[in-house]
């Protein structure tokens, strides 16, 4: 069977993981026709596959619990990881990965924690991918740490395509993107594990209903958990920690 | 937002199963797109359109079949799923219409290349 080179030069990361395509074709009358072969021919499979592939990095070869954040610019991500390094998370050793379309702001205020931080630019891109994590996670000694934060770019639609290969995604959101904003996204809650209503606290000078977004988070995406937190004040971030100890403690036990 | 991504992903796809098969035309490709992603068909046209210039997918017909979301319950329920009612992007209802319960996606994530057309070698290469 012949390999084609692809024929750009300027090729996205995503093309990298181009894996040998079969075909098989059949006549058809003055025409011919090629079938190409679902699993290998699939763009948003074969990102799965790397996803599969840093997860396994992460989860097998080097046992780091990983926690990707999703969520709009200004909905409080980082602040929330930063909560969870001050306080439950005090005693590990972290690595944060800050995903931003440009700037080194949040990868700044990470390393005020004393963590590793790589800070990984997208330019015009839209998500962080598998393989940009893969590259990004070799700039950390990987063994020698315990937890791994990755703050995906502030945007609530791509990410939802293309998962990173972390135990658990959190998808983070705020009264002041108004309490429609889950039946907006809803492809994005359907596809993390947990949901975090970040800043509930103005939500009544903002004219948000709190309750309304936990339901629409239950009718978009049963089953799955919503938190409400402050992370001004550090409310809620003791429930954000033991839903993430319970992911690790199940992780541990689904790895041995 | 990231169709241009994924379409040249998918003209890649296209030319080098047209090469594969001898073919130095393709007359049309199509991609299939799960109901549960963002990726936008009209855009993907648009962008596989821009891309294709100068390649031998340049004056393909773009043709699209979408699949849609189906879904299996740890009650035992499986089936194809509604769209969500009151959502922007159509998404699926992922809450099973037996139990309530959420159901795992089977089907509904799919985005690629599903089949070239091109002229039959016996007519260009005699």
């Amino acid at each position: 069977m012949r390999h084609a080179r692809l024929p750009f030069p300027r090729l996205h990361g995503l093309l990298d993981d181009a894996v040998p395509l079969r075909t098989h074709r059949f006549g058809h009358g003055d025409a011919a026709e090629a079938a190409t072969d679902d699993a290998e021919s699939d763009v948003l499979e074969a990102v799965r596959e790397r996803a599969r592939g840093v997860h396994e990095r992460l989860a097998h070869d080097a046992d780091v619990f990983a926690v990707e954040l999703l969520g709009a610019t200004g909905s409080g991500k980082t602040a929330l990881v930063e909560r969870l390094l001050e306080g439950p998370f005090a005693a590990e050793t972290v690595g944060v990965v800050a995903g931003d379309v440009s700037g080194t702001d949040d990868a700044d205020r990470y390393r005020d924690h004393g963590v590793a931080v790589a800070n990984v630019t997208t330019g015009k891109d839209c998500h962080l991918d598998p393989q940009r994590l893969d590259a990004a996670l070799d700039g950390f000694d990987l063994d020698a740490l315990d937890v791994l934060f990755v703050e995906n770019v502030g945007n609530m639609v791509c990410p939802a395509d293309f998962p990173l290969g972390a135990h658990r995604r959190l998808v983070v959101v705020s009264p002041t993107e108004g309490d429609d904003v889950v039946r907006k996204h809803p492809l994005l809650f359907q596809a993390c594990d947990a949901a975090v209503i970040n800043k509930v606290d103005v939500a009544d000078a903002v004219g948000a209903e709190v309750d309304r977004m936990a339901e629409d988070v239950t009718t978009v995406a049963p089953d799955t958990p919503t938190l409400r937190t402050n992370a001004r004040t550090g409310r809620g971030i003791e429930d954000l920690a033991a839903l993430l100890d319970a992911a690790r403690t199940d992780a541990a036990r689904h790895h041995g | 937002m990231h169709e241009l991504t994924v379409a040249r992903r998918l003209v890649d796809r296209a030319v080098a199963t047209a090469r594969d098969h001898d073919a130095d035309r393709i007359d049309a490709l199509t991609v299939r797109i799960g109901a549960a992603t963002h990726v936008v068909p009209d855009q993907i046209a648009f962008c596989i359109e821009t891309i294709a210039e100068g390649t031998p997918a340049e004056d393909a017909t773009v043709r699209f079949e979408r699949v849609p979301a189906r879904g299996e319950c740890a009650c035992g329920w499986a089936g194809e799923l509604d769209t969500l009612a009151d959502t922007v992007a159509g998404a699926p209802d992922r809450r099973c219409p037996e139990c309530g319960g959420g159901v795992t996606l089977t089907a509904g994530t799919e985005c690629g290349l599903t089949r070239i057309e091109t002229p039959d070698p016996r007519d260009t290469h005699p």
